[in-house]
């Protein structure tokens, strides 16, 4: 085990205290007040972002969410570089919602974007006033200073600091505003290695503090019975029966459901199993994946025209709603007192469920304080603030500090969805096989009319490039999903380059090399293609299938090997290449990789979520099929080795993925794939 | 309600529960041994795997009345501070994204190689086709269970 756990380890016990009820307010100690230069043994705390001890512990507080994209771990690296500290003596603290920490928000692969040139500076400045407090006690020329592992260094007279012995000198040094040079990434000897995640020990030693572990003194349990479908209202309730079973305290009509509050989760879900209740359906009885995907194609106009003497290929691709089914299910812990509340919640949003606490308590978000615990998943879910507006209601409505536990029926059922879509294509090749029109009418069924599809467009030079961008409203809740539209627009469009190259009688990665005007994403497509040996011979059965994307300022492309056996996939290897600029760290950006493509596969192949009644079919695992570990293939991640401006890698990785199954898929059975996830028996 | 008595990585707890309260949020909410964790509450998942005399079981589809005197060891009880070769493993590997599935995945692994110390790919494959990880670690596991047993890197 490493050194650097055995110290967050350590100082993870001591701000602990004790266990069990007191764990949840420990577990986040706020941060250490302002450092006292006349004081022996302070602490030098130059930001609100890190702090040295006077032990030389140096503490990073990291104010976006890891829901396990490891940005905890990749943006302390940044600070720790900077700092020029040994990263064994680093450890990572939560920031809680102090306006000081800005606004916080972890999205759309935008914290390394984001947060990249701050955090370093962060590091820079304090590193800066550190050699000034050493500077002034050798009266030397602070520009005479160096700094490594943790020390201020005077080369010339060989003089040697710690920074844990500089702490109260750099405490007293003003703080630079100009001036702060940042390293050139040839020095870096943190920033882009490989590094593992800060909070694995905690994680496999099951103690690391998900939303659902959190228990705060009092605190009762609580879970929702939710309508059955969306917009249908409780009409009548029996909750004789539910009120006996041990455990339960109370039942409450809440918002448009039922809320059981008991004295630990296993009597709430008791009591609401044991909850008889009658809905009235609602407007929405008679909604149906299928309803939902006419209205998509009513909604259709005609492709413009092509020239009579071009080679017209024209395709469909329909896309189903997905889940985010986090693996930890929403929750939030909710203490409401008076005109306060203190939230402990898995959110991707801390300032977002601040507002939202407030707006249901009526109170200004000052009185709202946000406790960000680990978060099991996220992957877009966690920006929404539903879950912690009802466990705000709950702990208002009963004057009781409240764990809203949603079980996994509710997520499954409850979320927000990555959106159902329509896609129609309709292309024009010339004489020698190029592509001369592209028209692409993409349809989206969003819960929120107006949303459209946003795209960076087409990867590909063609001419004469349309796309409509369209859709209808829906009563079903859509929200992003891991690479949002991109996910749709670009899986489509990938299907589609690929029927044209076979249209064209060409190869599909020749067909897009030729095509593409991005070199990053050529040299990634070309790497991809060249470790998966693209071009030799296969197995017998076995085929291929390549896809690219850019996006979130990084790039992509994956070969996926696969063999149809007796009407199943069996899927074999699966490379990728990327592209992110200088990989803060590899083994983060490698593991991103990995997740995406396990997202990939079983969004191509197993999962969807489709709508009867005006409700969610699927209830769980069992009908919401993911990928698991003995269905995987061989997975390679090849990263191309860069300086330049660091992208983001949590949605970047994933839109390739299915396309390129799909496509492998089209190649081993000669036949076309125009609908997700792919069942053999429905191809045509 | 009936108190049960029930053995938890070798410490007898006695617990006020009623018969037909999953294993699971008996450890979770009456012991505060939240290492175990929900992920579905049906058996789909193993994010709630703990070990019953040293046997692979999914915490949520146990009741406390049906423990008896078997003894039950979660993640908390495999190693005092992480030191168990899958946790050294797992931490060396990387495994972990979000981290929600991982005690469930230790907990798998300690059961199969106590059944077989060298297991194949083949074993890992059994032993894990019933374990989502949503985040898709899947690469890693395999790893880290393999340099666990002694085996590749
Ligand atoms: S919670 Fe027990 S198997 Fe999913
Ligand atoms: S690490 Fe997130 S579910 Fe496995």
């Amino acid at each position: 085990m490493s050194n650097r756990n055995d110290i967050s380890r350590r100082s993870m016990l001591k701000v602990m205290g004790g266990v069990g009820a007191s764990l949840a307010i420990g577990i986040f100690p706020t941060i250490s007040c302002a450092a006292d230069p006349k004081k022996p043994g302070v602490v030098f705390e130059p930001s609100a972002f890190v702090k040295i001890d006077p032990d030389g512990l140096v503490t990073v507080t990291i104010c976006r969410s890891d829901m396990g994209q490891g940005v905890r771990t990749s943006l302390a690296m940044l600070v720790a570089e900077e700092l020029d500290v040994d990263w064994k003596k680093v450890r990572v603290i939560q920031a809680d919602t102090s306006s000081k920490y800005g606004r916080q928000g972890t999205g759309g692969s935008s914290s390394i974007t984001g947060m990249n040139h701050s955090m370093r500076q962060v590091g820079a400045t304090a590193r800066a006033m550190l050699v000034a407090a050493a500077a002034k006690q050798w009266s030397v020329d602070p520009a005479s200073v160096k700094t490594e592992s943790g020390n201020a260094i005077h080369p010339d007279t060989g003089k040697t600091l710690a920074y844990a012995d500089l702490t109260a000198a750099a405490a007293a040094q003003p703080m630079p505003t100009t001036g702060i040079l940042l390293k050139d990434p040839s020095q870096f000897k943190i920033v882009g290695k490989p590094t593992n995640r800060v909070d694995n020990l905690d994680v496999v030693t099951g103690k690391a503090v998900y939303g659902l572990d959190v228990k705060v003194p009092g605190m009762a349990y609580a879970v929702i019975a939710r309508p059955p479908a969306f917009g249908a209202e409780l009409n009548t309730m029996d909750d004789t029966a539910a009120r006996k079973v041990p455990g339960v305290l109370d039942v409450q009509k809440f918002r448009n459901g039922v809320a059981v509050i008991a004295s630990n989760t296993w009597a709430a879900i008791s009591g609401r199993d044991a909850l008889k209740l009658d809905w009235k359906p609602g407007p929405n009885v008679d909604v149906t994946s299928k309803s939902i995907r006419e209205k998509l194609v009513a909604t259709l106009i005609d492709h413009r025209p092509v020239s009579a003497d071009a080679k017209v290929v024209e395709a469909t691709y329909d896309f189903p709603f997905l889940a985010h089914a986090t693996m930890e299910p929403m929750n939030a812990v909710a203490d409401v007192k008076g005109d306060q509340c203190t939230l402990w919640a898995p959110t991707q949003v801390p300032n977002g469920a601040q507002g939202a606490a407030a707006g249901v308590l009526g109170v200004p978000p000052a009185n709202v304080n946000v406790n960000v615990t680990l978060l099991g998943g996220g992957f877009g879910r966690r920006l929404q603030t539903d879950f912690i507006e009802e466990a705000v209601g709950l702990s208002k409505q009963t004057g009781k500090p409240i764990k809203l536990l949603w079980t996994r029926e509710d997520d499954m059922q409850n979320d927000f969805y990555r959106p159902t879509s329509h896609h129609s294509f309709k292309a024009a090749l010339d004489g020698s096989g190029n592509p001369t029109v592209w028209s692409h009418q993409a349809l989206q069924a969003s819960g929120n009319p107006g949303a459209q599809f946003r795209t960076n467009g087409l990867q590909y030079t063609i001419p004469d490039a349309q796309m409509r961008f369209g859709g209808a409203g829906v009563p079903v809740r859509t929200g992003p999903w891991r690479s949002v539209e991109h996910s749709l627009i670009n899986v489509a469009n990938e299907c589609f380059v690929d029927e044209l190259a076979r249209a064209a009688g060409k190869d599909p990665f020749e067909f897009r090399k030729a095509l593409i005007h991005d070199e990053r994403l050529k040299t990634v497509l070309v790497l991809a293609a060249e470790k998966a040996g693209w071009g030799k011979p296969l197995p017998k059965g076995h085929a291929r299938g390549i896809a690219c994307f850019s996006g979130y300022g990084s790039h992509a492309a994956h070969v996926v090997e696969l063999s149809v056996v007796n009407g199943e996939v069996k899927l074999h290897r699966v490379v990728a290449a990327v592209d992110c600029g200088l990989a803060i760290n590899p083994k983060g950006v490698e593991a991103q990789i990995q997740g995406a493509i396990t997202d990939g596969l079983s969004t191509a192949l197993r999962a969807q979520i489709t709508i009867d009644k005006g409700g969610v079919v699927q209830t769980s695992w069992t009908g919401f099929k993911w990928m698991t570990l003995d269905a995987m293939p061989v997975v390679e991640v090849h990263v191309v080795p860069s300086t330049g401006a660091s992208g983001g890698m949590g949605e970047t990785g994933y839109p390739s993925v299915p396309a390129a199954v799909a496509n492998a898929i089209a190649a081993a059975t000669g036949k076309k794939v125009r609908k997700f996830p792919i069942k053999i028996s429905e191809l045509a | 309600m009936p108190l049960y008595k029930i053995k938890v990585n070798g410490v007898q707890r006695s617990i006020d529960a009623v018969a037909d309260m999953p294993l699971l949020w008996a450890l979770r909410d009456l012991m505060d041994l939240t290492g175990s964790k929900y992920g579905c509450g049906i058996g789909a998942c193993g994010a709630c795997t703990v070990l019953l005399d040293g046997a692979e079981t999914q915490s949520c589809q146990i009741t406390v009345g049906e423990i008896g005197h078997k003894s039950v060891t979660t993640i908390e009880g495999l190693s005092k501070d992480g030191s168990h070769p899958l946790q050294k493993a797992w931490v060396e590997q990387d495994v972990p994204q979000c981290g929600y599935c991982q005690t469930g995945q230790i907990m798998a692994a300690a059961a199969l190689l106590k059944r077989k110390p060298h297991p194949t790919d083949a074993d890992i494959d059994e032993t894990f086709a019933h374990h989502i990880c949503r985040c898709g670690t899947y690469q890693r596991i395999r790893e880290a269970v393999k340099v666990a047993a002694g085996g590749s890197k």
